[in-house]
């Protein structure tokens, strides 16, 4: 059955000449009823890096939760395929970040890094380990110190380094600069530019327009659940971005 | 699984409290392990001693009457086993020693349903306090906050994310601190193995192994209620408070409450009570004081004619044994009717108690762990029923010495020789095989799994569900 349901998706979107990775339709969800989305829609292509601009409530956290299945959408459906167009809505093909990076205290960097991967059945040497984590701007002598004398920066290139490790398709990020100094935060934008040039899709929610704009390609603003626009990158400017992002948030 | 399992433990072995508690709790395990061991073979020794000084009494008696030599007595000892050292039980309250005599039988009018809470446990320190009342607090403060510290601070989403079930996480928390519980019950086992190996016979290895796995089952389930707990009110708080509050529940209120409702629904009559109605049922039969009973008057008939002789003094035996005897035999059967009575009291009252096991599975620890030691009261009541057995054999020994030993009717200075007393048998306790007592404890074994099944499907079944971490 499930077999047939994803030949029959790979077939309609082979006909239809769809091409998206994560498909939000019509999603509606409240808590406690007070609205949290409210009627979202929204695509991301492979290889695209679309951020997610709004304010706090906005709804760019349930987008997120939804999209990672820790969430229930009372109505509207979440479509996730991955790199073969089939529907997929499976953990493995999915990187995540939080906002917040909580590491185990008693285990260093490295030993963390080790711990998630074998967690994902994801088999590294201690050299590649390393490597990642340099990649994802940890010095060295980090490496195998205890997280809890890591600073929230620190935790949070730890939190990037194990996205990373799973090579996923596509990458949920939420508020991944938090707490990233510029170097490093300029840093995750190169590695984000790098993995979509590879294939990989990334959804990334954030307050910091300057980083969103200079990371994606498409920009969408999400206000009180709903997607009130969509800019591509290239159209604007920082400035232009942050006045149209202010515009939409006093009206 | 496993991987979850080994990051619990790194953990655990870089909490310097967690060292400093466990270190504590395998130290005074070790010492409360080995204290145990010591009291019992000093309490082993203190038997042989008295053992030996009453052997040595009867050896060198001078001769004497019989009659006085049953009621100069002798002393039943209950055999220590090695386990008693672990669980003392009822003998806190019971005792090991018995009193043997003639014309008195042993009473029981002891209710270990009733007195649940009182017995042992907090008597002397034995292993079995630190097993049933201190370590499962141990794993509770270990394991309330394991789930939902992993909720709390975000780590849940990522572990998901990785691909790891809920279901795995939270059985990878509850079997990894259960190790710990099963660290400190080896501990345990290894130091009685050090000290006592040598009197290690099959039956004590198999009461030994039922034991440390009853104690595991029972660690289990505490874990695997807390960690039930913290994942179904998803905070640590509330999943602290309400485990300590079932805590208190099952291993204070509890017990206390069915014990006490078992001795209402069947009670036991007081001692005194007791006593009054064996001795009313005792004066209605023959009474060996009493020469003008009804029943003296029968058997004196009866004896005549079977000697067929008319006078008492004609007889080439000494009727007064014959009547010792008779008395004795009329005495234990009033004896066994209300022995019997309240054997069926004992035995209804510890059935609602086993029962209550399905409420409280502390209830089944405890009988298991008392019965696997051999000191509940169906150990008490073999010793008892053994002892009364080897009493009713010695009286008549010693009766039948007076009547058929050489003595006639109204000799009552005869005395019988040094030679006799010394081939008066001693009693030797039997502690009963584990195999044989099993058929009693299969409900408190059962009730036990049953805790296990149901917790471990409710555990599994709360952690079906990922949405809404």
């Amino acid at each position: 059955m499930k077999a047939a349901v994803l030949i029959v998706s790979k077939v309609i979107l082979r006909l239809f000449n769809i091409n998206y990775m994560i498909k939000l339709n019509n999603i509606h969800k409240s808590f406690n009823q007070n609205k949290a989305l409210d009627n979202l829609c929204l695509e991301v292509k492979p290889g695209e890096i679309y951020g997610l601009l709004g304010a706090n409530g906005a709804g760019k956290s349930t987008t997120m939760n939804l999209l990672l299945g820790f969430l229930q959408a009372d109505s509207g459906s979440i479509e996730v395929f991955d790199s073969q167009n089939n529907l997929n809505n499976k953990k493995e093909q999915i990187g995540y970040i939080p906002e917040n990076v909580n590491l185990y205290p008693y285990l260093s960097g490295l030993e963390n890094l080790d711990y998630f991967c074998k967690i994902a059945n994801l088999k590294y040497k201690t050299e590649e380990l390393e490597e990642l984590l340099s990649e994802c701007g940890l010095e060295l002598d980090a490496h195998n110190k205890s997280t809890s004398e890591y600073s929230k920066g620190m935790r949070q290139k730890v939190g990037i380094a194990i996205a990373l490790a799973k090579d996923a398709s596509i990458y949920l990020l939420d508020e991944p600069a938090s707490g990233l100094d510029p170097l490093a935060s300029n840093e995750l934008s190169e590695i984000l530019k790098k993995l979509a040039s590879k294939g990989a899709t990334i959804l990334m929610a954030s307050h910091d327009i300057f980083r969103v704009r200079e990371t994606c390609n498409k920009i969408g603003i999400l206000k009180k659940g709903k997607l009130v626009n969509e800019i591509l990158s290239k159209d604007v400017s920082s400035n232009q971005l942050e006045e149209i992002y202010i515009n939409f948030m006093k009206n | 699984m496993i991987n979850i399992l080994v990051n619990e433990w790194k953990g655990f072995l870089r909490n310097k409290l967690f060292i400093f508690l466990s270190l504590f709790f395998l130290i005074s395990l070790c010492g409360v392990t080995l204290f145990g061991i010591i009291q019992n073979e000093k309490q082993v020794e203190t038997q042989k001693i008295a053992k030996e000084h009453i052997r040595k009494q009867w050896d060198e008696m001078e001769p004497s009457n019989p009659h006085s030599a049953a009621h100069f007595g002798s002393y039943a000892f209950k055999s220590t086993s090695i386990l008693n050292s672990i669980d003392e039980g009822i003998n806190s309250v019971t005792g090991n020693v018995l009193r043997l005599e003639g014309h008195k039988q042993n009473d029981v009018v002891f209710s270990e349903a009733s007195q649940s809470l009182l017995i042992s446990k907090f008597g002397k320190l034995k292993p079995a306090l630190i097993f049933q009342f201190i370590i499962p607090l141990f794993l509770i403060f270990f394991a309330f906050n394991s789930y939902t510290s992993e909720r709390s601070n975000g780590r849940l989403k990522l572990l998901l994310i990785q691909g790891a079930s809920l279901r795995k996480i939270v059985f990878s928390k509850v079997f990894s601190i259960w190790v710990i519980g099963i660290i400190l019950l080896i501990t345990s086992i290894i130091v009685q193995f050090i000290f006592n190996g040598t009197q290690l016979s099959s039956d004590t290895l198999l009461r030994l192994m039922l034991l440390f796995s009853t104690y595991a089952i029972y660690f289990f389930i505490i874990v695997n209620l807390t960690v039930l707990l913290s994942v179904v009110f998803k905070n640590s708080t509330a999943a602290l408070s309400i485990t300590i509050l079932i805590w208190v529940v099952w291993t204070i209120f509890l017990p206390s409450i069915i014990g006490k409702t078992a001795e209402e629904i069947n009670p036991l009559p007081t001692r005194i009570d007791f006593k009054e109605s064996m001795a009313d049922d005792r004066s209605k039969g023959i009474d060996g004081h009493n020469p003008r009973g009804d029943r003296r008057q029968a058997l004196e008939k009866a004896t005549l004619e079977q000697y067929n002789v008319d006078k008492l003094e004609d007889l080439p035996i000494n009727f007064s044994g014959i009547l010792m005897q008779a008395d004795e035999e009329y005495g234990n059967k009033v004896w066994d009717k209300h022995f019997g009575s309240l054997y069926n009291q004992l035995k209804a009252q510890k059935y609602i108690y086993q029962i209550s096991g399905v409420f409280n599975p502390f209830i089944s620890l405890q009988n298991l762990s008392m019965g696997l030691s051999g000191t509940d009261m169906y150990h008490h009541l073999d010793f008892l029923a053994q002892a009364e057995k080897y009493r009713r054999v010695f009286i008549k020994s010693l009766n039948d010495e007076y009547a058929f030993g050489g003595s006639k009717t109204g000799q009552r200075g005869w005395k019988a020789s040094n030679d006799f007393f010394r081939s008066v048998k001693e009693f030797h306790y039997k502690n009963p095989t584990f195999s044989s007592f099993f058929s009693k404890y299969i409900i408190d074994f059962l009730i036990l799994l049953f805790w296990l099944v149901i917790l471990s499907i409710l555990l599994s079944f709360s952690s079906r569900k990922t949405l809404d971490i």
